[in-house]
């Protein structure tokens, strides 16, 4: 059988989830038995294409970009988004809390003029998205989940649960209970609470729950006396192009 | 004949260093923040003797957190039963806790039976701990009957001081016991000790809610409509830690994982919440607890209904884990007051 | 750790392999399947099965056919799901594994000798066939045979050419409605519920069988209660996400029941009052 090739684009993102890829070490060589990458820009020189699965890290930022996008989508049987900015937007949704003329200028100066800029976008709400690896960056064992599910042409569905609950399994001790706040209780699973097993907080890179309780979680932030603000800004730090979505995106924490 | 027998508490370190020679030890480990985790030892000197309970009650070496059930060749057609287990002692298990074990073994022992669980279960020997006084203001062990110990142990320890009293269960027990060489034979003033102290202790232990040992099923047969759901509701906020930290929650997903030959792999099994938004969905979306209210709900019907009208128990042990895990401080003394006082 | 191999497993499979398979609506694939070795699956009417994909995963499906045909056995699957959307790509030929049969089904010896209701809306015509055809198959048994069907549109009809022969049978008296016809649809129009209130029946002897989705049981038990049928005279199969099908799992639990292991099939009698059942 034909190994399926592979290409992996970029578009607004600072290329750190591809990076995942380079690191995976010896797991990469299974990998690659598997596919036949025929363009990545972090490892090879060729371009091509020609090609069946498209791995796309990056959120849509320009006109040209949906434009950009659009042709990958018509060549790709499978596309696939990769990482936080592709799949949530992510750190580029920042851009969503500004008026877009304010910060352009605040950002190109006297050259603002020379640039072309849209509110961020993640890649579903341009084209229609076959599979999501969220994260930021990416959690490489759900990658090659995903990977495998997308050569085996099977369904992948991302965890609808909170991060704690493989917080729990993992035992940490609740962040809360440290008394710092964390975004681990609406934010979708699927990394094995990663950042909280290093000693760190929960930043809600892989996206909120599909519905996430604002009622409990705002008296959950009274009773601990957090500052709504604040919160609601590390909220909006990966999440806030999720304003602009018309649908929740199929297959993202949905039954499967 | 009852059997009682007394180790030094100089010795529990020798005791704890010998087991561990000849298999695994798990016993309660400090993990910072008055939080603390069953977790392998070698020796003694790692034991927490004074803990709250743990993060994760000890179920998680009964039913693991994840657990390979089968794994497949798909070339060949073929799928294969498996089981991984590990023979060990847990050292040092609350009465809450050994009541939850209990609680698994019915579930898992119900028709049609658990293989997986029942060889497991089998390999593992328990050494209880007796609270001689609450752990924290969460727990509720007294109302569901389970500050004393009632069984399900190979070995239980009684601090008395100086020295451990600990009464022989089970032959296991009895070799675990034999082999440490550390334990001496207890004599009447020891057990007048025992007797004491147990005596201490209903004084100590009294019911934590509002409402009687044999009230609380009627209680939950009545609530089904209460408002206090629905506070609830505006509180939760369907993380899951009040169900995977309790030692009576047994619901799993099944899961297959491909290796990436894409034809061998495993089906397991992963803990899996009734809190958890699509738990009880099906196909073509219906959700039959939509509602974050209903899930609580559900959540205490399975504890203080449910298994009472199957299993003639209650499945909460009492420990208190639910109400010092959750972040929107969801306590479930409070719930069950809260009920009591609207249901009068 | 230790790894052994089980012998005894409630999660071993059966081999089996795909006999027949065709699309019967633009969602709905049928499949005619058989155990290897000959062996029948030897199900009661009702009860449902675990499909195994190897690598992909399980879903509970229900058993369409009557028990009175040993040496095969049939399915109709709606693509909703990973494994679904898989075994919409199977074809005759293709194996697969089975687990079960699960679950109590209809209750048969009750039902024999009375006069019966069926009332089935949507996928519900796949379970109930299962009873349908053992009925029809032991027709002398039964008395009255009422069967009232009911769909959203004529496109959505299951067994359609099988339905045809019901109707054209002496006994049984059939109906069937559709919420939206097309300008071929010759029958009924309007929700199955409308059908209810014309079928002249003996309430007393009447057992009522409603199987459909779950937002169909509220309205179809009014038009049924109406009739005065008594509560233990009703059943219903209920729809749950099973997972283990061994009542360990908890995904399909109503109250107290597992509805893989105590159902799917409840006396109208013993599930209603309970929370989240109808």
């Amino acid at each position: 059988m034909r190994k399926p090739k592979v290409a992996f684009f970029d578009f607004s993102s600072c290329e750190g989830c591809q990076l995942q890829v380079a690191n995976f070490g010896e797991a990469l060589l299974d990998i690659l038995g598997l596919i036949d990458v025929v363009m990545f820009r972090e490892a090879i020189s060729e371009k091509s294409d020609d090609y069946d699965v498209a791995i796309i890290e990056g959120s849509i930022t320009t006109s040209h970009d949906i434009e950009r996008i659009k042709q990958i989508r018509a060549t790709a049987k499978v596309l696939i988004a990769y990482g936080a900015c592709a799949t949530i937007g992510g750190i580029n949704g920042m851009k969503n809390n500004f008026d877009l003329e304010d910060i352009k200028k605040y950002v190109y100066k006297d050259d603002a003029k020379y640039f072309e800029s849209i509110p961020t976008h993640p890649l579903h709400q341009v084209v229609k998205v076959d599979y999501f690896v969220h994260g930021c960056p990416v959690y490489q064992p759900e990658f090659v989940k995903v990977l495998k599910c997308a050569l085996a042409g099977l369904l992948y569905t991302v965890p609808d649960y909170a991060v704690c609950t493989e917080c729990r399994f993992n035992e940490n001790v609740c962040m809360y209970d440290k008394g710092i706040t964390c975004m681990g209780p609406v934010t979708r699973a699927g990394c094995n609470s990663w950042c909280v097993n290093n000693g760190n907080i929960c930043y809600g890179c892989r996206g909120m729950l599909s519905n996430p309780a604002q009622e409990g979680q705002m008296d959950i932030l009274k009773k601990h006396n957090i500052a709504l603000d604040w919160v609601q800004n590390k909220m909006n730090m990966y999440n806030k192009p999720r304003e602009l979505d018309t649908e929740p995106p199929a297959n993202n924490g949905h039954i499967g | 004949m009852q059997r009682f027998v007394i180790l030094s508490k100089k010795d529990l370190d020798a005791f704890i260093s010998a087991l561990a020679q000849s298999q695994k030890v798990v016993a309660p480990v400090a993990r910072g923040h008055n939080n603390f985790s069953f977790a392998e030892v070698s020796s003694g000197k790692e034991i927490t003797l004074k803990y709250i309970p743990t993060i994760l009650p000890p179920k998680k070496y009964f039913l693991p957190t994840q657990e390979i059930i089968t794994s497949y060749n798909k070339r060949e057609n073929a799928l294969n039963a498996i089981l991984e287990y590990e023979k060990m002692v847990i050292f040092g298990v609350h009465t809450c806790d050994l009541a939850g074990i209990q609680c698994l073994n019915m579930v898992f022992a119900d028709k049609p039976k658990d293989i997986n669980y029942i060889i497991r279960k089998n390999k593992i020997a328990i050494i209880g701990l007796e609270c001689n006084d609450y752990c924290d203001e969460y727990a509720s062990c007294h109302v569901v009957g389970n500050h004393l110990p009632n069984g399900g142990y190979d070995l239980f320890f009684t601090d008395l001081g100086d020295v451990f009293i600990v009464h022989i269960n089970t032959m296991l027990g009895d070799e675990l016991v034999n082999k440490a060489a550390v334990f001496k034979s207890a004599d009447a003033k020891m057990l007048k000790a025992l007797e004491s102290l147990r005596q201490m202790k209903h004084s100590i232990f009294k019911d934590e809610v509002n409402v009687k040992h044999q009230e609380l099923k009627p209680l939950f047969d009545r609530s089904s409509n209460s408002k206090v759901w629905e506070d609830l509701n505006k509180r939760c906020v369907a993380c899951g830690n009040c169900t995977n930290v309790c030692p009576t929650c047994y619901c799993f997903d099944i899961i297959d994982e491909p290796n990436l030959d894409l034809n061998t792999g495993v089906r397991y099994r992963r803990w899996d919440s009734c809190q958890n938004e699509p738990f009880a969905k099906v196909a073509g979306n219906e959700n039959f607890r939509k509602e974050r209210s209903q899930r609580q709900r559900h959540r205490y019907m399975r504890k203080f209904k449910y298994p009472v009208d199957k299993y003639s128990r209650y499945f909460c042990t009492g420990c208190g884990r639910c109400s010092r895990t959750c972040m929107a401080q969801i306590k479930l003394k409070e719930t069950i007051n809260d009920l009591a006082k609207e249901t009068q | 750790m230790k790894r052994i191999e089980l012998k005894e497993s409630e999660y071993i499979v059966a081999p089996a392999k795909i006999l027949e398979a065709r699309m019967m609506t633009a969602q709905e694939k049928y499949f005619k399947i058989a155990l290897e070795g000959g062996t029948s699956l030897d199900h009661e009417p009702g009860q449902f099965v675990m499909v195994s994909l190897l690598g992909i995963g399980e879903a509970p499906i229900s058993i369409s056919s009557s028990p009175t045909k040993r040496s095969y056995f049939e399915l109709v699957v709606r693509n909703v799901g990973k494994v679904t959307n898989a075994l919409h790509k199977m074809e005759a030929g293709d194996s697969l594994g089975i687990r079960g049969p699960f679950g109590r089904g209809f209750p048969v010896q009750i039902l024999e000798g009375n006069d019966l209701l069926f009332v089935a809306g949507g996928l519900g015509v796949v379970p109930l066939r299962s009873l349908i055809n053992f009925v029809i198959d032991n027709r002398r048994d039964f008395g009255k045979v009422h069967i009232l069907l009911g769909c959203k549109k004529p496109a959505d009809l299951l067994f359609a050419n099988e339905i045809k022969e019901w109707g054209k049978r002496l006994d049984v008296n059939f109906n069937c409605t559709v919420d939206k016809a097309d300008p071929d649809w010759k029958g009924n129009i309007g929700l199955i519920t409308s059908l209810i209130p014309g079928v002249n029946l003996n309430p007393k002897r009447t057992f009522a069988v409603v199987v459909g989705p779950p937002i169909m049981y509220k309205f179809v038990l009014i038009e049924i209660l109406k009739k005065e049928i008594p509560q233990k005279q009703i059943y219903v199969s209920l729809e749950r996400h099973m997972k283990c099908g061994v009542g360990k799992c908890g995904h399909c639990q109503i109250a107290q029941y597992y509805c893989c292991k105590d159902g799917p099939v409840f006396s109208y009698d013993q599930i209603k009052g309970n929370l989240e059942a109808l």
